[in-house]
C-alpha cells in the first residue's frame, strides 16, 4: 500500500470513528426499535457498524453541514437490513418481526430519532414524581438485581397483582411523558 | 389507544408474549400508525427505566438512593445509556478493525440477558435454546450390516441415542462418548443406557477402554463387568454368557463372582455354559475392522464406477459431474457423453475434499461464501431430474443452494435448501410478475419476484445429520404434472403441478452448484446462499425418471453402512 493510500485511509477513519462515537446511541436505539427485545441489539450493532465501515468509502453526503443527519440515516439504512437478516435467521426458535412490520417501525423510528432525548428526560422528570415505593416497583421489572417475586415475598402481596400494578404504573407514566412532549411543543 | 393492545406491548417487551398474541401485536403494528408510536415509547422507556435501574443498582451501594446518579463505569451497561460517551469502545474497536484488515472485531460489551427476563415473569420464549442432540455413542464404522424389519436403521456418524440398537448381521463399531469403543458383531442386541454404560442382550463384542474411560460398564445375565482398562471381550445368546480379559483387567459385580478380579488371560461364565466353541478372541479387533472396511469401501467404490461409467451414455443425461474426475485446477468436466452443459468452473474456494468413499472419492466443498461451480447449459428440455450425494455440516443460510439458475427465469431451476430442513424445487412460471400470495407454511403474506411455485418436502435435515452423506434428487415432470422428491431412494413428497404453475419450456441457461450467482443484481448486496457442506456426483437428465430408476442410483451410489 502506498503512502497516501494508507493516509487516506487513516483519515478515513478518523472520521469514521467521529461519526460512529456520536451517533453509536441513535443507531442502538434504532436497532432496538426494530427488534422484539433487547436481545440480539448488540450483534445487529456490531454487523451494521462492520458493514458501516466496509462500505464508507461509498458514503456521500450531499451537503457538508448535513454530514451527522445523514450519516445515522445512511447507517440506519444498513441497520435496518442487518435488523431484518437477524430476525429472518433466528425465525424457528423464536418470535421475530414480520418484515413488513420491520419496514413500517424504520420508518415511524428514523421519523422519532430527533425526539430521543427529549422522551428519556420525560421519562426522568414524570418517574421523579412517582413515590419512592411505586418507583421500586415499576423498576424492578428492569433491574438485574430486584424482581416482582422478590417484593411479593418482602410486602406478602399477590406477584400477579403487582404485575398489574406495574402496567398500571407504566401506562401512568407514558401517559405523563406524551403531556410533557406535548407540552415542550407547544412552548417551544 | 385500546388497553388490551396496550397490554400486549408491554408483554412483548418483557418477554411474556405467547405467539397468538405476538401475531395479533403485528396486525395492529402494520395497520395503525398509532399503535407504532405507543410501541416506539413504550420499548424506549423500558430502554431508559432498564438504564435508571441499572444506575440506582451502582448508587445504592454507595449509598446514594437517588434515582438519578453519576454514572459508576463499572455497573452494568444498560441498552440506552447515554451519559458516558461510549466513543472509547468505538475507538478500541475501530483500532483492532484496522489491525486486522476489518475482518472481524468486537464493538463494545455484550449485553447480559435483559433484566426483565431474569424477573419472575421470564417465560419459554425468552429462553435462548442451544441446540441439543440425544445420545451417547456414536456408530464409528459398519460393516455389512443387516437390519431387522422393525429396526432403527442406523448409518455411519449417526449419533445412537439411549435404548435398544439391534442388527442380524455384520459387524459395528460403535464409540460411546466416555471414550470406550465397542466392536460387536451380529446378530447382536445392546441396550444403550449411558455414555458410561450398555446391557448386552446378544452379541459377541471387544470392549476397548483407554485411560479416560475407566469404569466403563458392560452389563451382561447377572452381572456388571467394569473395565479397569485395556481390552476384554464377551459372548453372549442363548442363555449362554463370558468373558474373557485379553488384556488389562476388569471387576465383576454382582452375580456369582461378586468383586471378582479377572486379569489378562482370565475368563468366565457369567451364565449358561461354555457354548462359544470358537474362542473369544476371534471377535475382530480395531485394526481387522478398519482392514475390511477399506476392503469393502474399495470393492464398493469399484461397483459405483463401474454403474457410473454406464450411466454417462445415458442420451437423456444433461450434464454429469464427480469430484473424482477432477483432474484440472478449475474445470470439472460434464462426464455425460451425450450432454449439453458445459464443464463447470471453479470459481472462489472450492476444497477439495474426501468424499463418500473415503479416501478414495472426493467431494467438493462449498463452506466459504464466494465458492461456486459456474456453468452454462443451453438447449430446451421437456423435464428434468436432478440428484446428487450431499453432506451438510450445517444450513448456516436461510436458503443453502445445490443447483441454481443464476437469472431464475421462466423455466429455470432452483434446488435448494432451506433453513429449517426443507428441500425446496422450484421452476420460474412467469418472471414479470409481482406476486404477493399468503405462505400456509410461514403463515404470512410473502411477496415474490415472478409467478413460480416452490415445491417442499418435510424437514429431511436435522444437525444430528451434521456430516453424513444423503443422497438428494427431486423430479419435475410437466408431462405427468407431478414434482416428486427422494431422499436416499425413498420418496418424501410429491406435489401436482397445477395448471397456474405449468411451465412446459424448460431451460437452464448459466447456473451454479452450491450457490447463487446474481450477475444481475442492482446492488452489491448479494444473498448469502452457500451450501455449507459437500457436494458429489451431480447429475442432471432431460427426462423424469422413475422412482425404480432414482433407488437405483441411490442403491449403486451409496458409501459403506448404508
Amino acid at each position: 500500500m502506498s503512502n497516501l493510500r494508507s493516509d487516506d485511509r487513516e483519515q478515513q477513519y478518523d472520521e469514521f470513528v467521529a461519526l460512529l462515537a456520536r451517533h453509536d446511541l441513535s443507531i442502538r436505539r434504532f436497532v432496538r426499535f426494530l427488534l422484539p427485545s433487547s436481545d440480539g441489539v448488540d450483534d445487529v450493532v456490531q454487523e451494521t457498524a462492520l458493514e458501516c465501515w466496509k462500505k464508507f468509502a461509498e458514503f456521500q453526503p450531499e451537503r457538508p453541514d448535513s454530514t451527522a443527519d445523514e450519516f445515522i440515516r445512511w447507517a440506519c439504512v444498513i441497520a435496518r437490513y442487518k435488523a431484518m437478516s437477524w430476525q429472518r435467521d433466528r425465525k424457528r426458535d423464536r418470535l421475530v418481526f414480520r418484515e413488513e412490520v420491520i419496514d413500517q417501525l424504520a420508518q415511524a423510528a428514523l421519523e422519532s430519532l430527533d425526539r430521543q432525548d427529549d422522551e428519556r428526560r420525560a421519562v426522568e422528570s414524570c418517574l421523579e414524581q412517582l413515590p419512592a415505593d411505586q418507583r421500586r416497583l415499576v423498576l424492578s421489572v428492569h433491574s438485574p438485581s430486584e424482581s416482582i417475586a422478590r417484593i411479593a415475598k418482602e410486602t406478602g402481596e399477590n406477584a400477579r397483582r403487582l404485575y398489574n400494578r406495574v402496567n398500571v404504573l407504566r401506562t401512568l407514566l407514558l401517559n405523563c411523558v406524551e403531556k410533557h412532549l406535548a407540552g415542550e411543543a407547544s412552548h417551544g | 389507544m385500546d388497553d388490551s393492545i396496550r397490554k400486549l406491548i408491554f408483554k412483548a417487551i418483557d418477554h411474556t408474549i405467547s405467539p397468538e398474541d405476538f401475531d395479533r401485536l403485528q396486525d395492529a403494528l402494520e395497520q395503525d400508525a398509532e399503535v407504532r408510536t405507543a410501541y416506539l415509547r413504550a420499548v424506549h422507556m423500558s430502554g431508559t427505566l432498564e438504564d435508571l435501574a441499572g444506575e440506582s443498582v451502582a448508587s445504592e451501594k454507595v449509598n446514594a438512593p437517588v434515582v438519578r446518579s453519576n454514572p459508576n463505569p463499572k455497573r452494568q451497561r444498560g441498552l440506552f445509556f447515554s451519559h458516558v460517551a461510549p466513543a472509547w469502545n468505538w475507538l478500541a474497536a475501530a483500532a483492532v478493525l484496522l489491525a486486522v484488515g476489518g475482518t472481524a472485531f468486537w464493538f463494545g460489551q455484550r449485553n447480559q440477558s435483559s433484566p426483565a427476563e431474569r424477573s419472575m415473569v421470564q417465560t419459554e420464549a425468552s429462553a435462548s435454546p442451544e441446540s441439543r442432540i440425544a445420545g451417547h455413542a456414536t456408530l464409528r464404522r459398519a460393516v455389512d450390516l443387516q437390519w431387522p424389519a422393525d429396526a432403527v436403521r442406523r448409518v455411519e456418524g449417526d449419533v445412537l441415542p439411549n435404548g435398544l440398537f439391534a442388527f442380524n448381521q455384520g459387524v459395528a463399531e460403535i464409540d460411546f462418548f466416555c471414550g470406550a469403543t465397542l466392536i460387536v458383531e451380529g446378530p447382536a442386541e445392546l441396550k444403550i443406557e449411558s455414555d458410561w454404560s450398555v446391557r448386552v442382550l446378544e452379541g459377541r463384542l471387544r470392549a476397548m477402554v483407554p485411560p479416560a474411560a475407566r469404569g466403563f460398564i458392560v452389563k451382561a445375565a447377572d452381572s456388571e463387568i467394569v473395565d479397569l482398562g485395556t481390552e476384554f471381550a464377551l459372548s453372549v445368546g442363548n442363555g449362554n454368557s463370558q468373558v474373557e480379559v485379553i488384556d488389562g483387567e476388569i471387576e465383576l459385580r454382582g452375580g456369582e463372582f461378586h468383586e471378582e478380579r479377572l486379569l489378562t488371560g482370565d475368563s468366565r461364565i457369567l451364565a449358561g455354559e461354555k457354548a462359544d466353541t470358537s474362542r473369544l478372541t476371534d471377535i475382530p479387533t480395531a485394526s481387522d475392522m478398519k482392514r475390511r472396511h477399506g476392503l469393502v469401501a474399495e470393492s464398493r467404490f469399484n461397483n459405483w464406477q463401474t454403474a457410473s461409467r454406464e450411466l454417462r451414455q445415458r442420451p437423456d443425461l444433461i450434464g454429469y459431474f464427480t469430484a473424482a474426475e477432477l483432474s484440472n485446477e478449475r474445470f470439472l468436466p460434464n462426464l455425460a457423453t451425450h450432454g449439453v452443459a458445459s464443464s463447470a468452473f471453479l470459481s472462489g474456494p472450492v476444497g477439495r475434499v474426501s468424499g463418500r468413499f473415503g479416501d478414495l472419492s472426493s467431494g467438493l466443498d462449498f463452506s466459504r461464501p464466494g465458492a461456486r461451480l459456474r456453468m452454462q447449459v443451453d438447449g430446451e428440455f421437456e423435464a428434468f431430474t436432478f440428484a446428487c450425494w450431499t453432506r451438510i455440516d450445517s444450513l448456516d443460510h436461510r436458503y443453502n443452494a445445490l443447483f441454481m439458475g443464476d437469472g431464475y427465469e421462466n423455466g429455470e431451476p432452483h434446488w435448494q435448501i432451506r433453513d429449517d430442513g426443507r428441500v425446496m424445487f422450484s421452476v420460474m412460471v412467469d418472471d414479470s410478475q409481482e406476486i404477493r400470495h399468503f405462505s400456509e407454511l410461514d403463515r404470512k403474506v410473502v411477496q415474490d419476484a415472478g409467478l413460480h411455485r416452490v415445491y417442499m418436502t418435510e424437514p429431511i435435515w436435522n444437525s444430528s445429520m451434521s456430516g453424513q452423506w444423503l443422497h438428494l434428487a427431486a423430479v419435475f415432470d410437466p408431462a405427468r404434472r407431478i414434482v416428486m422428491q427422494y431422499l436416499n431412494g425413498q420418496p418424501v413428497s410429491q406435489h401436482e403441478i397445477v395448471d397456474k404453475f405449468l411451465v412446459t419450456q424448460l431451460r437452464i441457461g448459466p447456473a451454479e452448484i452450491g450457490n447463487w450467482g446474481q450477475p444481475f443484481r442492482d446492488s452489491p448486496w448479494f444473498a448469502v446462499r452457500n451450501l455449507n457442506g459437500t457436494i458429489d456426483e451431480l447429475a442432471i437428465f432431460d427426462a423424469a425418471l422413475t422412482d425404480g430408476e432414482i433407488r437405483a442410483l441411490y442403491e449403486q451410489g451409496k458409501p459403506l453402512g448404508y
